[in-house]
């Protein structure tokens, strides 16, 4: 168990590798399980002690168990990797961002395909993932628990007869669990329809975030969908409610698609082809306006209005565009003036036409 | 009525939703609701979890006392004894400063008066529907006990070299005790 970041980034990022039905709508699918040991404090009221032994015995389980693929599995220490290399963590979907603040006492076990991973000593001891292009949530399920069941059956976990499994959070005891699936949804975005769907989506006690998580806007029109009670109903009975949803809510994205082709070809057709342009003529672009063009650019490729262009390439860029992957195709640390710049030069390269 | 967010507005969106038979209600003004709604602060958990815990606890509390009106209570007037977590040694006042989190597994027992009012806000059920721990049914734990073993061998050692001999015997019974515990897990597994 070891390796670097730059042999991680040798891997194409797993969560956007293959395609799959409605992949044009749904990115991908992620579940990550809660966990803690019974009788050890949690991260939050722990000794530094305690927080290494439990990177050891977590360590330990998960390499006897060889559900991560181990000893061919990624075993990072946070606090000794670089500020640029923890943001690759997160810009790969691998940790989150309270995960990488953290300063010391924290492991980060990752299967060599970055399909499941554990943060050991987040706000629990272990946070649980599994993630997967497409929508998948029974796929994604069926891997988890047996994930969880390995390490379950080597480690103790902390667990109520009545209350389930007892996390640091009382908004996640119980399963523990956070099923979520991205999906990109211009239609509802440039239909005006967005806002009025995304609200009823929260009445269904679900929650709606931004690509990286809480706090993060719509950007790139790509949104999380996401339970958000964890106790009194069973992880079937969360997985089925959230396939349901999402099921409509791909429903929805279909029609505002057509309705937009059918109703306003052109202003569709000028979207997505200045989109293309600045994309393919700007000198500088920031994150933001990269992600927003992208966008606009997938919604081409979706709905058939590019005949050349692989929408493997452009998922690809949504990754790629993010400031420390650029940072690190660069080799070297950039400003943020510098990082639109290279933005700006990767996408041209990568989105001219080839003939 | 009045937007519960800005104070000044009339509100025209009003969200309830219902969480183990009781009703949650939030009223807001158009603008309000948009500025919420775009940073997705709405929804079941579109409050503070603290300021609902210890609302909630207060409330618990006064019905417990048999105070007729369960509105939140007033600074001044907490309950005599604070309850404190014996083994992390968190209390209600911890627990506030850090939005809501618990220190340890048994918190949950600690503070579960003050709990299962919170718990029937923010989750949909009082009780675990879903799957349990692999553990219980098949190597109870082994792992965790070996390690527990290596550790005492290591301090067995070191207490011998310092020539603290007490210390030295507290670790050989246990080591000794979980041995047997071991051995009696692998026996157990070995008849399945």
């Amino acid at each position: 168990m070891s390796g670097t970041i730059d042999e991680l980034l040798k891997n194409p990022v797993s969560f956007l590798a293959d395609a799959s039905a409605d992949e044009d709508i749904a990115i991908s699918t992620r579940i990550r399980l809660a966990r803690n040991l019974g009788g050890r404090a949690f991260p939050i009221a722990a000794t530094p002690e305690s927080d290494l032994e439990v990177c050891e015995l977590v360590s330990r389980a998960a390499a006897e168990s060889g559900a991560l693929g181990c000893p061919e599995c990624f075993s990072f220490d946070p606090a000794e990797l670089s500020e640029l290399d923890r943001e690759i963590l997160l810009e790969r979907r691998l940790a989150s961002r309270e995960f990488i603040a953290k300063t010391g006492g924290t492991r980060l076990l990752v299967r060599s395909d970055e399909s499941c991973s554990i943060m050991i000593n987040e706000e629990d001891q272990l946070r649980i993932q599994a993630l997967r292009p497409g929508f998948c949530l029974d796929e994604v399920w069926s891997a988890i628990d047996r994930l969880d069941d390995e390490l379950g059956s080597r480690l103790d976990y902390a667990f109520d007869s009545r209350l389930g499994f007892l996390t640091s959070c009382p908004t996640n005891v119980g399963t523990g669990m956070r099923a979520s699936v991205m999906l990109h949804l211009p239609g509802l975005v440039l239909t005006g329809q967005i806002g009025p769907v995304m609200q009823g989506v929260r009445k269904l006690n679900l929650a709606v975030r931004g690509i990286f998580g809480e706090g993060t806007d719509n950007r790139g029109n790509l949104f999380q969908i996401s339970n958000q009670t964890t106790l009194g109903e069973s992880e079937r009975q969360i997985i089925d409610h959230l396939k349901l949803v999402i099921d409509q809510l791909i429903t929805h994205e279909k029609n505002a698609r057509r309705q937009l082709l059918a109703h306003d070809r052109y202003g569709t057709l000028d979207h997505v082809g200045r989109a293309y342009g600045v994309l393919l003529h700007s000198y500088k672009l920031s994150s933001e306006e990269a992600l927003q063009c992208l966008s606009g650019v997938r919604l081409g490729v979706d709905v058939g209005l590019f005949s050349g262009l692989d929408i493997h390439l452009v998922n690809e860029l949504f990754i790629a565009i993010n400031p420390a992957h650029l940072q690190k195709a660069a080799g070297v640390s950039l400003g943020e003036p510098e990082r639109d710049i290279r933005r700006a030069a990767l996408c041209r390269e990568r989105l001219k036409p080839r003939v | 009525m009045l937007c519960d967010n800005c104070k000044k507005n009339e509100a025209t969106i009003h969200i309830k939703e219902i969480h183990a038979g009781q009703v949650v209600s939030v009223n807001l003004c158009a603008d309000c609701a948009r500025a919420k709604e775009e940073k997705g602060e709405l929804g079941a958990l579109g409050f503070n979890l603290a300021e609902v815990l210890f609302n909630i606890g207060k409330i618990s509390e006064k019905i417990k006392n048999g105070s007729a009106a369960p509105v939140p209570d007033q600074a001044g007037s907490e309950p005599e004894t604070v309850p404190v977590c014996p083994v992390c040694g968190w209390t209600p006042e911890k627990m506030r400063a850090e939005n809501g989190k618990l220190g340890c597994p048994e918190c949950y027992h600690t503070f579960e008066t003050m709990l299962s009012g919170v718990l029937s806000h923010i989750q949909r059920g009082s009780a675990h529907l879903g799957k349990r721990p692999a553990a219980a049914g098949t190597d109870g734990g082994v792992a965790a006990k070996r390690f527990e073993l290596e550790k005492l061998q290591r301090e067995l050692e070191e207490s011998v070299r310092r020539e603290e001999y007490e210390n030295a015997a507290v670790c050989r019974d246990r080591i000794n005790q979980l041995k047997a515990e071991i051995a009696a897990a692998a026996a157990g597994a070995g008849k399945e």
